[in-house]
């Protein structure tokens, strides 16, 4: 039954990957595996492996003096699943919940075209200047923001800024490059590393401080080597975006927004309460805010600036593809064929710095957030402690590993969405400058932390 | 520092319900309750009553596994009442997510089939022109149809069918009126028809085959009282024909996904009892299914023809504020609870009232006031499994007087406040028109169950 599952995994692994092709939506295919695994996992008992685990014969010696009898062993096993299955989706509902409060506020302040103040004052007409303004605004956006509305925000900017399709292809492929080396390095940036930031494996202060440098060596790489190479003129623009009005309270809810996801690591420092309840205040006060701060417009006018039309436009299917994917993950963990996995790759790979790069280049084809929550299942907390190495060079590999592909971060496929980037295209133009970055940033950590 | 966090709980039950005159989304107030109640608990120095609760001392044997005795008696207090919140403040994490992946499966599914129009199957064949047959029709409809689907979606479901069948004003308000009745009704009954029966199925505090066979002819009783009332107002009078109502183009499979929806939402007990496993999981089954589903029957549209029937459009429809709503209250409740004080709170109310049954009727009249979800919560705090077990007389009446209740009311419950909002219902016309005959219902029903079971233990 192991196989079985396994195999009911790599299947549905497959299917989400080939989500295009076959024209199922990835959520779908997610939400029947990880019910599946359970099911599976729940209906046909124990595995040898899992028995001898001291989680399991724990519980089998505390349940045993109440259970006795044919079907006992049945019983302590219904007992174990639902025990692990529930602490699972503690541990999932914290990062939902942390994902929906962050995607809301985000939105909230762009529907008050918040970020266009910030856009706004690029105005450089030099296409080199403008990359390097572009790549760094992406970059200290991203590590605020999640890495996909960072990419939307900044690639619709240059939308208006370069009108040679040709030339505004190269911004927006080092837009996907620059939004996840920004990402990586703080733990509001992006789902990997706020998983692990939830998942106490890492802390905020230090992952900051071990990962900043990694990071903006991954993104000035390629910045660095196409600001030389890159020829072609940035064309005649339209006169840039004054088209839209902003509305008088986009400063504000800029403010409270942007204020509101950075307090979130500081409300944990204070209260030692998990970072989803942070974020749920800074929704909460923003969501205030904006009712309050347009008392004159009527119901309908109002409608378009409230937190209800937010959370119509977040991405709730990436949500519940998330849910499905780490009960499927954590299904895996909880038979302790993760563990085992770990075992044999330790075996045969042996070192662990070797296994974690490349679980980065795997997270440009395959998601990144099953993949580290499976190495969150691999390695136990008792033996690799916080702020351990394997974290954060995990936070690091996970986070800027999807840019070798476009399809391998959500920026990357937000980015080919908006400009209809070609996947080969990208293969030959960015893959190898991003792969560059990657090796230079990881090359980086690894001598950084050995001094 | 208890009654600093009773006051803020108050203080953000008080802004919840004065929603509208404030102009401050209950969402919004519901999330900061539930942050600031559980920061004050983290922050505050523990209580004699906390520290010597059960609750606590079994958080104790919990750290015992894993330290010794000295290291436990070396650690501050203060420190372990920090990690004391941390624990409580996961488990109920973990309770709560259950029952709000559960609803917004259900929501998503719900929302799905309405976007195939599956629900106009139904609503099609009701022909009638006698008022007081209609009115039966209606009722009944919504009835079942609630019990299957949230009283949310049936209400706007049967209320937008009346739309186009009563022309004439006031009778259409009185139908509005008792399709709230009907629909609260037919919810509590169910473990899949309502929140508060959800919650209590989803805790184990009801079993499904239980609770329907307990609840049902309460639940009709309930409904049959108002509508053979009101069966007599009606009598001799005529209803205007209407325009014959408009056929809106059929949608591809919208048969299809009518049923496999309510199949999928019928057999999520099903699911339940077979496997062991959570209901959300059967849920989001379901779902998964019915997505593949809506898939491949719309393969040949392209994307943007497409999106109107995919759970991703769907999913931009659904009610994501009252489930962050729920979470927020829910938390908060849960605050109170791990801190013993709604523990105590039972006690006090047995002290002085005594009869729970006298208890809980209260509690369903209290919820036409505020919002059933967190009083059910409360209660689920109040009374311990280990006292009251499964399917217990309580946790039964609980769900029958906090299902039906809100009917009292046109904004005690969530069909109400809906049917207010898309037939502008006033509140002082339910009051006069609709409320003595709900209030009549809801103590027939109470008084049915209540007779039947004493009859039995």
């Amino acid at each position: 039954m192991e196989l079985l599952i396994v195999a009911v995994f790599v299947a549905g692994y497959i299917l989400i990957a080939l989500e295009h092709p076959i024209r199922i939506n990835k959520t779908a295919t997610a939400l029947l595996t990880g019910v599946i695994c359970w099911t599976i996992f729940m209906v046909s008992g124990p595995t040898e492996s899992l028995l001898h685990s001291t989680e399991y014969s724990e519980l089998a010696q505390k349940s045993h003096a109440t259970v006795s009898g044919a079907g006992a062993d049945m019983e302590v096993h219904r007992e174990y699943v639902i025990h692990s299955l529930r602490e699972h989706l503690a541990e999932i509902a914290e990062i939902l919940f942390f994902l929906m409060g962050a995607m809301t506020i985000v939105e909230l302040v762009d529907s008050h075209r918040g970020f266009k103040l910030i856009t706004d004052r690029i105005r450089t007409k030099n296409p080199k200047t403008l990359l390097w303004v572009i790549c760094w605004v992406t970059f200290i956006l991203s590590a605020i923001l999640d890495n996909l509305t960072t990419t939307i925000v900044m690639v619709s900017l240059t939308r208006k800024l370069v009108a040679n399709r040709d030339t505004r292809l190269f911004f927006a492929g080092l837009i996907v490059v620059a939004a996840n080396a920004g990402g990586a390095w703080s733990p509001i940036g992006d789902v990997t590393t706020t998983m692990l930031w939830i998942g106490g494996q890492i802390t905020a202060s230090s992952i900051i401080k071990s990962l900043i440098i990694p990071s903006v060596v991954c993104m000035l790489v390629p910045l660095v080597f196409l600001s030389f190479t890159m020829k072609g003129t940035l064309g005649e623009g339209k006169t840039p975006g004054h088209d839209e009005k902003t509305p008088r309270t986009a400063n504000l809810m800029l403010v409270v927004g942007v204020s509101a996801l950075i307090s979130v690591p500081v409300f944990k420092t204070l209260t030692h309460l998990p970072p989803y309840l942070g974020m749920m205040l800074g929704l909460g006060v923003l969501w205030v805010v904006s009712e309050i701060v347009n008392p004159d417009l009527d119901e309908s006018e109002k409608k378009h600036f409230t937190a209800v039309h937010a959370l119509s436009r977040i991405d709730m299917p990436s949500v519940l593809f998330f849910l499905g994917i780490l009960l499927a993950v954590s299904s895996l963990q909880s038979m302790h064929l993760l563990q085992d996995f770990a075992v044999y790759l330790n075996d045969t790979v042996g070192d662990n710095r070797i296994i974690i790069t490349l679980i980065g280049m795997l997270s440009a084809i395959v998601d990144n957030v099953p993949l580290v929550a499976a190495s969150m299942g691999m390695y136990s907390m008792d033996v690799y402690p916080t702020d351990h190495l394997i974290w954060e060079y995990l936070a690091y590999c996970a986070g800027t590993g999807g840019s070798l592909l476009v399809i391998g971060s959500a920026a990357g496929v937000a980015a080919m969405g908006m400009e209809k980037i070609d996947f080969i295209w990208y293969v030959k133009k960015i893959t190898l400058l991003a792969a560059v970055g990657y090796f230079a940033g990881a090359a980086t950590y690894l001598f950084l932390t050995h001094i | 520092m208890n009654t600093l966090i009773i006051v803020v709980f108050i203080i953000g039950y008080v802004l919840i319900a004065l929603e509208h005159p404030i102009k401050i989304n209950k969402t919004a107030t519901a999330i900061l309750t539930g942050v600031v109640c559980w920061t004050l608990f983290v922050f505050m120095e523990p209580s004699p009553v906390l520290l010597n609760s059960k609750a606590f001392t079994d958080f104790k044997d919990i750290l015992s596994i894993e330290r010794t005795e000295g290291e436990i008696a070396a650690t501050p207090t203060d420190e372990i009442h920090k990690e004391f919140v941390s624990y409580e403040l996961n488990e109920h994490l973990a309770a709560i997510a259950q029952i709000l992946f559960f609803l917004l499966g259900a929501m998503t599914i719900v929302e799905l089939v309405d976007a195939h129009r599956g629900f106009r199957y139904i609503t099609d064949r009701i022909q009638t022109r006698n008022p007081q047959t209609l009115l039966w029709i209606v009722c009944f409809v919504t009835f079942f149809l609630s019990a299957i689907l949230d009283n949310l979606t049936t209400s706007i479901v049967m209320v937008s069918l009346i739309r186009k069948l009563i022309p004439d004003k006031e009778m259409r308000l009185t139908f509005a009126g008792m399709i709230v009745i009907a629909a609260n009704a037919g919810g509590a009954w169910t473990p899949i028809g309502d929140v508060t029966t959800t919650m209590l199925w989803i805790g184990g505090q009801v079993s499904t085959a239980a609770i329907m066979a307990s609840l049902f002819i309460p639940s009709l009783i309930c409904l049959l009282v108002p509508v053979i009332v009101l069966g007599f107002r009606l009598k001799g009078k005529t209803l205007q024909i209407a325009e014959p109502p408009h056929t809106t183009s059929e949608v591809k499979g919208g048969r299809l996904m009518l049923f496999l929806g309510v199949g999928a939402l019928v057999s999520v007990p099903v699911f339940k009892t077979l496997t062991h496993l959570p209901p959300y999981l059967g849920m989001l089954c379901g779902l998964g299914i019915l997505w593949v589903v809506s898939e491949v029957l719309h393969s040949g549209l392209d994307d943007v023809a497409k999106k109107n029937y995919t759970v991703a459009g769907a999913l931009s429809r659904v009610d994501v504020p009252s489930v962050l709503f729920f979470l927020g209250i829910l938390l908060a409740v849960g605050s109170l609870e791990s801190m013993q004080l709604l523990n105590q709170f039972a006690a006090y109310l047995d002290r002085t009232l005594g009869d729970q049954r006298i208890i809980i009727t209260l509690i369903g009249v209290m919820s036409a006031i505020v919002d059933n979800v967190p009083l059910v919560a409360a209660s689920m705090g109040m009374y311990s499994l280990a006292t009251y077990p499964t399917d217990h007389m309580i946790w039964e009446y609980l769900a029958y007087c906090a299902g039906t209740g809100g009917s009292i009311l046109i904004i005690g419950s969530a069909a109400g406040v809906a049917v207010m909002g898309m037939e502008k219902v006033d509140f002082i016309w339910y009051l006069k028109k609709i409320s003595v005959l709900a209030l009549l219902g809801y103590l027939g029903g109470a008084l049915v169950y209540v007779i039947t079971h004493n009859v039995n233990t």
